[in-house]
């Protein structure tokens, strides 16, 4: 009897366990493909973003690039990728995107490009925030990334993105129109930046 | 794809199920170690888990015409559940529904696998094209989901690509290995095996969002 009930004990306990870290050890791939292995130009700095490089999208059928096959669901031809993995536990990020319409005054959601910044906690596979289009326009930003733990004001002219977790899976994408337009959104895409917050205000 | 994890779902469900009825009714308890009990513990848990995520997942997902897709995706306050599921059904952060709603077959609307060998079309009545504010696409893979080389270099019909409508307003997409007569604008080329559709919708429409927007079969025509 003691037997069986040892043995469903752990049976449970590994259960719930695993149930509850799938998405986490999911997610871990992306952590490793980024910071450690990069997509067919090297490890990916933490807290940096890398911009998925013309040539990928012109000619998906490169074999140089084969370590970005980690990094999406399923094939895409409509966006650029954008990725990172941010550290928060140190200091905040402030995160800079481009005026999208390619004007310098526009910031009606309509009047822009595409594109859509997913901030995704890895512990969970959960979107806590966006920046782009759909949520904030497409005019030009600058976004302050925060831990769980921070503290301070939000320098002016900055809105807050408040993670629940110090890591931080960043995604982003930025619609190419034709093939033609493929210089116009890598120049935008390359514009989206992370900056520490101690550099910003010195 | 997601046979595969049908299949292995069947199997690791047969090996717990198995092991559990042996262990509860036809096991001399004074045989077992405390380290078999862990082990065992340990092993059958996880493999429950597996089956756990893949039956809500099938059961919270929704199969139309053959399309594959799952509402609520990264939803902040999802349960622990949920998001197992998720994250299996798609093995990657996703987008919420309001940004991005995906779906993917690897079988035409009979159920039948996608096979480059045959001709397909998918076919949208007059106005029915995926409702949205940003863009949709409907993108090949091959089984293995990669990219299909092809001489027009297309691996995705999009709003972007030129789709021409038939006469009566409605849009039909060319699904094959060779090119269409005629019809080159609206054609998706397919390799010559198996292969796979993801159709993608950005900010998609409330039709979607409220799910009454049915993504249409893809039907074999040859």
């Amino acid at each position: 009897m003691q037997h069986l009930l040892i043995f469903s004990g752990v049976c449970a306990a590994a259960f719930f366990l695993f149930t509850y870290l799938w998405p986490r050890l999911m997610l871990s791939a992306y952590k490793r493909a980024i910071l450690h292995k990069g997509f067919g130009q090297g490890p990916i700095a933490v807290n940096t973003l890398f911009t998925e490089p013309q040539s990928l999208f012109a000619n998906p059928m490169d074999k140089s690039y084969t370590g970005s096959k980690l990094a999406v669901t399923g094939v895409n031809r409509d966006t650029l990728y954008v990725m990172g993995w941010l550290d928060l536990n140190k200091e905040a990020q402030v995160m800079h995107v481009p005026d999208m319409a390619g004007s310098p005054r526009s910031t009606r959601v309509e009047a822009g490009r595409y594109y859509s910044m997913q901030f995704t906690d890895p512990s969970k596979n959960i979107n806590f925030a966006y920046v782009g289009k759909r949520t904030t326009g497409t005019g030009a930003g600058d976004y302050l990334i925060t831990g769980p733990n921070w503290k301070g004001a939000v320098p002016q002219g900055m809105k807050q993105v408040s993670s629940p977790n110090n890591s931080v899976l960043v995604i982003g994408r930025v619609i190419v129109k034709n093939d033609s337009d493929l210089p116009a959104a890598y120049n935008l895409s390359k514009q989206i930046q992370l900056t520490p917050l101690s550099r910003r205000q010195p | 794809m997601s046979k595969f994890y049908t299949y292995l779902m069947g199997i690791v469900g047969a090996v717990c199920a198995s092991f559990l009825i042996r262990l509860f009714f036809f096991t001399d308890l004074s045989t077992r170690t405390l380290r078999s009990d862990i082990l065992q513990g340990v092993l059958i848990g996880v493999g429950l888990a597996f089956v756990m995520a893949q039956v809500y997942g099938k059961i919270k997902g929704t199969k139309i015409n053959g399309w594959t897709t799952m509402y609520g995706c990264g939803e902040p306050g999802n349960g622990m559940f949920l998001r197992a599921a998720h994250s299996w059904t798609f093995l990657g952060p996703i987008n919420v529904p309001e940004e991005a709603m995906y779906w993917y077959t690897n079988s035409d609307g009979t159920g039948h696998t996608l096979d480059g060998r045959q001709n397909y079309i998918m076919h949208f009545p007059p106005g029915q094209l995926p409702p949205n504010d940003a863009f949709w696409s409907l993108t090949m893979g091959d089984a293995k989901n990669h990219f299909v080389p092809n001489p027009l270099n297309r691996y995705s019909v999009s709003d972007r690509t030129g789709l021409v409508p038939n006469a009566d307003g409605s849009t039909d997409i060319y699904i094959q290995n060779t090119v269409p007569i005629d019809r080159e604008s609206n054609w998706l080329p397919a390799p010559s095996g198996n292969f796979i559709l993801w159709l993608r919708v950005y900010i998609p429409g409330a039709a979607i969002l409220n799910r009454t927007y049915t993504v249409p079969p893809i039907v074999k025509t040859k």
